[in-house]
């Protein structure tokens, strides 16, 4: 156990800057905060440190974690098997790249060379298992990467389906779920049972309620909850043991709910492409230090993708229907319908008035999205922006330039 | 021995072989050019034929089915590749980066967009739109994302032909499954849309001709082994590439392989092969650089570099490896073939097909062409190349530059870089540590 939590009073002090977070293993730095600030200031050190704290202090008693690589894993699978689900999103601003360069190539987006540097520099070494989604052939070829350089962990590509409407569609992920239980199963020490699961989609379902009900409250009234604390909140969700996360939501939202804050004169904007690499904190900020309000973003979309799994007498299907049935529309799944269109009714919906792409540098699925949706949004009249972002890009002077002048465009006309 | 040999070191004088042998590149090459014009003049009457026109990946194609229901078919990887051999693809990319795409888009993607909204004229005659866009979904996300941006282009209807990644020797039997019942799904669309009614004995006769053509290109791809090679399997198979993944199911593309198989005994007859002096055999590893294709292939020659096997040829289909297409199995056999797209395999797969192959070729040496705007191919094989040098102890070079954007082929350093690698080569032979052919 660390020195920190032997410190008194009972919610230890955040150890600065340090990029080293040792968490208690009951993560009693989270169960005893009792404010937004302090479950912000923790979550904050825990997101600067790149080892992933959360899945050492999990890991510490014997327990293992299991890296899910963005965007969408059923993370009820792997909470059934007594394993931490940690999403991964990368190194941050706080890495330095000195050996993934080499494996991977040049023209790659920084998520996935930050991921294997943390793997190669023995930061990732609390996970015993990572799971790689087919989210775009970069992520599906990193797990024979992985699975080369790191051969004690358990990799796994899990191939979610393009065709949504076959009837193969469900059994099908059904079958290449199991094929990566079957491997947590091994990993874990435990067998999968369908009471553990439905318990599993249970939780998940009470933390993504608590969730939406946060991001409702930001769509409607966006001047109670910072930006950057909203993201802090929510980026813990894919971090900390889920029970935990969601009881924290419940105390957000009370305290969020009974502020007293002035509304600002910002207008509202929707953020769309950061579903996988995040733009780091200070960007987040500057989106509404140079007059936004920021009503609807793609920054976590791991809470957000499927809606709570359909009733089905099997849990693993349903957890396959709830993906091959969801809605949701983003780069990295088959649009169930027209980009043009679907972008509109998202900023319709969010009642945003401007809408930023903020790629990630070499993110193509991203980049080729942004023509589609740029020609709905010019049939409307809708202000749009492009920047491109990189997860270590620490230098904002240009962006803020650019953001400043279009939020000016806006205001003035 | 790896890419860090003296990169300036002074290259040894051309050598005779590298002009390549006279007659080398006859009737096959003859015949492969009058079957692209006689596609592409397909392609430009389609529509005052009456021909619907479907769109099609080379991955996974389902060519066969849709044939059968009377449908043209475009491949724009193909009319892309073309572009950039004929130096015309720098302009649609251009066009393409007006419109929005980023200078990371694959160069096929911005091809193919550019291309479309400058009008489909190509220097081989003009591209028809589109009545159906059928996404074979098999190797390569970027698919889904092209198909994506076609469909709202022209409002064609788009099916999408999920073909999930190959992650074991053997196919999955779920995912066979999950294959065909997209397929019965797939037939059934086309029957309501063009109001013929599917007929499996048919497609049995269509599944025959593509095994015969299979059959062989795969006796073609084998002739790597002899020694000297009589066939260049990179630079010259990306010519017979065409009736395998373009004709496949029509006699011609059999045929065609006959008359190339027959070239080949000739060859060896007369000896005739790629260089008169047969130096290094090399695996190549990637998509070529098309717009400077015959400058690349020349690095090669001058040293007496043959490639005797290489794996972009194998993008349209694992055929050498007992993917074949099975009239007595018609639609298994067309999931389990779509299934064998080389993209579509686990970089674990990737890394003992090559190894299988260096050894089944003899091969001295490995050369890797990274593609810029393909992540499908090129994320990963700085580790392969890794992996080859120091697991398997291949000499291994890494080279890169982009498929389609001539902006990223520099001659000078691409030459430099080959120079020194297969100047390495011939040191490393003198000093007795490279056994001539003998791979590893
Ligand atoms: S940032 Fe984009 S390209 Fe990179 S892994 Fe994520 S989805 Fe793929
Ligand atoms: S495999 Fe590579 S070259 Fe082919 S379409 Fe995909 S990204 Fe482009």
């Amino acid at each position: 156990m660390s020195g920190l939590v032997s410190i008194e009073p009972s919610v230890p002090e955040p150890s600065g800057p340090s990029t080293s977070v040792e968490l208690s293993e009951d993560f009693r730095e989270f169960t005893d905060a009792r404010t937004l600030a302090e479950i912000v200031r923790w979550s904050r050190e825990v997101v600067s440190d790149p080892g992933y704290p959360t899945a050492r202090a999990w890991g510490r008693s014997g327990r293992g974690a299991v890296g899910c690589f963005p965007v969408y894993t059923p993370q009820e699978i792997v909470h059934a098997l007594g394993l931490l689900p940690v999403a991964l999103h990368g190194g941050g601003e706080n890495v330095e790249i000195s050996h993934a360069d080499a494996a991977l190539g040049s023209f790659l987006c920084s998520i996935s060379k930050s991921t294997l540097e943390l793997a190669l520099t023995h930061q990732l070494d609390a996970f015993r298992a990572v799971v790689f989604p087919y989210i775009c052939d970069v992520s599906r070829n990193l797990e024979g990467i992985f699975s080369r350089l790191l051969p004690t962990v358990s990799t796994h590509m899990l191939h979610l389906p393009q065709n949504f409407t076959s009837a193969g569609s469900v059994p099908f992920l059904v079958a290449e779920y199991r094929r990566w239980v079957e491997k947590l199963e091994k990993v874990s020490g435990t067998r999968l049972t369908d009471d553990a699961l439905r318990a599993s989609i249970e939780t998940f379902a009470r933390q993504r309620e608590a969730l939406a009900e946060l991001a409702r409250l930001r769509m409607n009234e966006p001047w109670r909850i910072d930006l950057s604390e909203y993201y802090l909140v929510r980026r813990l969700g894919g971090l900390l043991p889920r029970e935990l996360h969601t009881s924290l939501l419940g105390r957000v939202l009370e305290e969020v709910r009974g502020r007293q804050r002035k509304r600002r004169d910002a207008i509202r904007l929707l953020v769309v492409g950061p579903f996988c690499e995040q733009p780091t904190l200070d960007l987040i900020n500057l989106l509404e230090e140079v007059g936004f309000y920021v009503v609807g973003d793609e920054f976590l979309m791991l809470h957000e993708w499927c809606e709570r799994p359909p009733p089905d007498d099997d849990p693993l299907r349903a957890l396959a229907r709830a993906y091959v049935e969801t809605p949701r529309d983003i780069g990295v799944r088959r649009a169930p319908s027209q980009k043009g269109t679907s972008i509109v009714e998202r900023v319709r919906s969010a009642k945003a008035e401007s809408v930023l792409f903020l790629t990630a540098k070499f993110c193509e699925p991203a980049l080729e999205d942004v023509v589609l949706y740029r020609r709905g949004l010019e049939k409307e009249k809708i202000p749009y922006l492009h920047l491109e972002f990189e997860e270590r890009s620490t230098a904002y002077e240009q962006t803020r330039l650019q953001l400043e002048t279009f939020a000016e465009s806006i205001f003035f006309e | 021995m790896s890419e860090t040999v003296p990169r300036n070191t002074a290259p040894s004088p051309p050598r005779a072989a590298g002009e390549g042998s006279r007659g080398f590149l006859e009737e096959g090459r003859k015949l492969q050019r009058d079957l692209v014009e006689e596609y592409y003049r397909n392609l430009a009457t389609a529509k005052e034929r009456g021909q619907p026109v479907a769109y099609m990946l080379v991955g996974g194609n389902l060519t066969e089915i849709v044939r059968s229901f009377g449908y043209e078919v475009v491949f724009p990887e193909i009319i892309g590749l073309n572009c950039a051999i004929k130096h015309a693809s720098l302009d649609n990319i251009v066009h393409a980066e007006s419109m929005g795409y980023g200078l990371d888009v694959c160069g096929y993607v911005k091809n193919d967009i550019g291309l479309q909204d400058l009008g489909g004229s190509t220097p081989f005659g003009k591209v028809p739109r589109p009545d159906l866009l059928v996404c074979s979904f098999s190797g390569c996300y970027i698919y889904v994302k092209w198909w994506e941006a076609l469909a709202e282009s022209y409002g064609a209807p788009m099916t999408t032909f999920d073909v999930p990644y190959m992650r074991s020797d053997r196919p999955w039997r779920e995912d066979v499954d999950y294959m065909v019942s997209q397929l019965w799904e797939f037939v059934h669309y086309l029957e309501k849309a063009t109001d013929h009614s599917f007929d499996m004995d048919a497609l049995r006769k269509v599944l025959a001709e593509s095994r015969r053509a299979e059959e062989g290109w795969v006796k073609w791809l084998d002739a790597g082994r002899l020694r000297p090679s009589p066939i260049e399997a990179y630079f010259e198979a990306i010519f017979y590439m065409f009736p395998i993944n373009v004709l496949r199911g029509t006699a011609r593309a059999g045929d065609f392989y006959d008359v190339v198989n027959a070239e080949v005994e000739r060859r060896v007859r007369d000896g005739t092969n790629p260089v008169p002096e047969e130096k290094f055999r090399v695996l190549v590893e990637g998509v070529p650089p098309y717009t400077h294709y015959r400058t690349f292939w020349d690095y090669f020659r001058r040293w007496g570099a043959v490639s005797v096997v290489a794996t972009y040829p194998k993008v349209g289909g694992l055929f050498d490896r007992g993917f074949l297409h099975d009239p007595s199995r018609p639609f298994e056999s067309i999931a389990e073939y779509s299934l064998g797209a080389y993209v579509n395999q686990s970089w674990e797969q990737r890394r003992r097909i090559i190894a299988d192959y260096v050894d089944q070729y003899s091969a001295d040496a490995v050369v890797i062409h990274g593609i810029k705007s393909c992540r499908s191919f090129t994320a990963g094989q700085g580790d392969l190349r890794d992996w080859l040098i120091h697991e398997r102890n291949v000499p291994t070079l890494y080279v890169e530059s982009d498929h389609e954007d001539p902006r990223y082929f520099s001659p000078a350093q691409m030459r430099n870089r080959l120079d020194a690698f297969f100047e390495a080569l011939e040191q490393r032979r003198a000093a007795g540590s490279l056994a001539p052919g003998a791979g590893r």
